[in-house]
């Protein structure tokens, strides 16, 4: 964080205190007294000492002092210098004009220097107020989220007034003031009642306005475009008070705040409106994908049933086929749907129990006999195979649907190889499911397990679920999916699940 | 065996259309349908026609199916075939802790059914107390306590045994995990699903055809065990 310097600002034209009149005649006394030594023929010298003793003086103290130096120095040499001594009559011209010169002398490099030093004020506070701005803007800069800005913002402003800060973003579904949890002092009663005045007003209020409002604090609204987006307080101890410089660096700040909020604010904005777009596509796509994935087989229902009265008995048979095979179709893919929203809704909890390998595979091959048939299909579960810890259920969706990923997404007859095992010296099991079909096409390789990935090439049937559940259930078993391409041509795609001894379990 | 009266079935299920085709396909069987449509109908149905079977419809609009059951079991141990919509594992396995003897997932074939209820139906029939079970060539003597594969003797060890009994003496039904692991080895067994699965794959190593794909001590999916007599 950057260390900001407290701005401690005397006004542009300081009073001097009392110190330094007293500073002034204590001065013109010493230099009198000193000057007492010298001859009584010097006087002239002396007077150019007095001079030289008021630009020092400058140095040192304002205008009032310096001035009462002059006229004090003046009336000390003319009365116990110049001659006669100790008498305020001038006997010669010279003496008259030195003295008149001397007097204006001092009063002018009084004048200037009270300018010059209120010059070198000004250019302070104004560089400590570029150096604040700069740091805050850095700050924001450097920020990532709005949070960490404010965060950053409100510190600094602590820093710098040596106050308490709090900021309330408006939020616009409610149209109410909410405060921000970076701030240093709770925004309640007589404080909330100005912050909210603020916001309806857009105007400042509190301690050190124009509408004080009782409060201890002073607030300024951020606004952009003629709305106010937040409010900015600033509470002081009592005996404290902001400079008009202070409140002006004040206003400076809430105007970077402001930006900052609105920049989040657009971003945010953005961001929706990316998403909303992406959702609007996805939802179109789904709603294309599902009436021609219901549609047809209910299409083939209904004409089937049509036909039904009347067919031969030869026919009739193959009319009931079609409609067995719709009615699975249709149990098929609702059965994804459900999966699918039982998966995002996350009240899947796998139950997970000793199964038989062998059983799974079994199941799933029998879910799946139509869509598979004229598809050679090679089994491979090995002997003695002990039982595996999963979901029997879910697994034997993940083997279905990746069974019918298989005879869906390659030609007929090609054949199909579904495999398990246990391997890493018997830490995990896997079961793979290959088929030498034409493998993955590059382009779906990396989203192969999203929602509703199709191969664009191929309209195949489906709703591009499979994948997506297949992962999901796996992973909810703690285990992984990796897909890939078979050696000798074709897709492979393996499943992993821990595989705990069972002594572990038992005990667990 | 002759029937001196037709099985007596109360249908429970809310959809009208799926009471119809049940109707149909029961009567065609020469049962006696009775039909409710929600839960509190069921109940005083039941108690009304004091049916011999009940087809009851989880998903009821007024009282959950569960609920049904629960009350009916309070003073009936009519059998009860319970059909469900979701294949959820859970469901089935809690209807049948309720009381239920048996599930059928919608949609099913008219041929499932017949077999369910038929199952469900012998437990109630004093002729369910053969003590001769056959499935394939296997002949379990209940009485003797001897398996007879294609007429030679199979050796079994005691836990094979038991669990084969117990199958058979509910063949046509399911048999969850849990009952089996409570019933044979007793409460605190309830974890020892690995073993279960090891006297399973031996049992079906002795006695089936084709061990690696069983037809008659067929898994149900994440549920249990049935053993399928054709």
């Amino acid at each position: 964080m950057s260390a900001a310097r407290p701005v401690s600002e005397p006004p542009p034209t300081p009073p001097s205190g009392w110190e330094e009149y007293a500073f002034s005649v204590l001065a013109i006394f010493i230099v009198t007294a000193a000057s007492l030594i010298l001859p009584d023929s010097y006087y002239l010298s002396v007077g150019l000492i007095y001079l030289l003793a008021i630009i020092l003086l400058c140095l040192r103290v304002g205008r009032g002092p310096v001035l009462l130096a002059g006229v004090l120095g003046a009336f000390a040499w003319e009365y116990i210098f110049i001659p006669p001594h100790f008498s305020f009559a001038i006997n010669s011209l010279q003496d008259g004009l030195l003295f008149g010169t001397y007097f204006v002398v001092s009063l002018v490099v009084g004048q200037l220097t009270a300018q010059i030093r209120a010059q070198a004020q000004n250019d302070r506070l104004r560089e400590q107020r570029a150096t604040a701005l700069l740091h805050l803007t850095r700050a924001l800069a450097e920020a990532k989220t709005l949070d960490e800005a404010i965060c950053a913002a409100l510190q600094q402003t602590d820093e710098l007034f040596s106050a308490q800060t709090s900021l309330a973003l408006v939020d616009e579904n409610r149209d109410a003031l909410i405060p921000h949890f970076a701030s240093s002092y709770l925004l309640e009663g007589k404080e909330h009642a100005t912050a909210d005045w603020v916001f309806r007003n857009q105007y400042n209020a509190g301690r050190f306005t124009h509408t004080p409002q009782n409060s201890a604090g002073c607030y300024l609204p951020l606004v952009r475009d003629h709305k106010t987006i937040g409010v900015l307080g600033v509470k002081v101890p009592p005996e404290a008070t902001l400079t008009v410089a202070q409140k002006d660096l004040l206003e400076a700040f809430a105007r970077q705040l402001a930006l900052s909020v609105e920049r989040e604010h657009l971003r945010a904005a953005s961001e929706r409106e990316k998403l909303l777009a992406e959702s609007e596509k996805l939802h179109r796509a789904l709603f294309d994908s599902v009436s021609h994935e219901l549609r047809t087989p209910l299409a083939v229902i209904n004409a089937s049933a049509d036909s039904l009265s009347g067919a031969d008995p030869n026919l009739r048979g193959q009319l009931i086929n079609e409609i067995r095979t719709a009615v699975r179709r249709l149990n098929r893919l609702v059965g994804n749907l459900l999966d699918q929203s039982r998966l995002e809704s996350g009240t899947l909890k796998p139950r997970l129990d000793w199964c038989d390998a062998g059983d799974i595979v079994n199941a799933a091959v029998e879910n799946t006999r139509d869509a598979l048939a004229g598809h050679p299909l090679a089994i491979t579960v090995p002997d003695g195979m002990p039982p595996v810890r999963a979901d029997f259920a879910l697994t034997e969706h993940v083997l279905a649907n990746l069974l019918l990923n298989a005879a869906n997404h390659t030609p007929p007859a090609t054949p199909v190889f579904l495999t398990a095992g246990i391997e890493l010296g018997g830490q995990r099991m896997y079961f793979t499911v290959a088929d030498r079909g034409p493998g993955f096409s590059p382009a779906v390789r990396g989203r192969l397990f999203k929602k509703f990935v199709q191969d664009d090439d191929t309209r195949t049937a489906g709703l591009g679920l499979g994948l997506s559940i297949v992962r999901g259930f796996v992973v909810a078993q703690g285990g992984e999916v990796v897909a890939g391409e078979n050696p000798g041509g074709g897709a492979i795609i393996t499943v992993y699940l821990p595989h705990p001894p069972p002594k572990a379990v038992a005990q667990a | 065996m002759t029937k001196s009266h037709p099985s007596r079935l109360l249908i429970v299920d809310d959809e009208v259309q799926i009471r119809r085709l049940l109707r149909l396909a029961l009567e065609e069987e020469n049962y006696e349908v009775h039909e409710a449509a929600t839960g509190q109908l069921a109940l005083s149905e039941a108690a009304g026609v004091h049916p011999d079977g009940v087809v009851l419809d989880l998903g009821l609009p007024d009282l959950n199916g569960r609920e049904v059951l629960r009350r009916l079991r309070e003073w009936s141990q009519v059998p009860v075939l319970v059909l469900t919509v979701r294949d959820g594992e859970e469901d089935k396995i809690a209807a049948l802790d309720a009381g239920a003897d048996d599930y059928l997932t919608k949609p099913f074939s008219r041929r499932e059914l017949l077999a369910r209820l038929r199952a469900v139906l012998r437990r109630t029939q004093p002729s369910s107390e053969e003590i001769i079970v056959r499935f394939s060539d296997v002949e379990i003597d209940l009485a003797a306590r001897i398996v007879r594969r294609a007429g030679a003797e199979v050796k079994l060890t005691a836990r094979e045994y038991d669990l084969l009994r117990y199958l058979a003496q509910h063949r046509g039904r399911v048999v969850t995990h849990q009952q089996i692991l409570r019933e044979l080895w007793g409460a605190n067994a309830e974890d020892s699903t690995h073993y279960l699965r090891v006297y399973m794959t031996h049992l079906r190593q002795k006695l089936e055809p084709d061990p690696r794909a069983p037809k008659f001590l067929q898994t149900e999916s994440g549920v249990g065990y049935r053993l399928v007599e054709s």
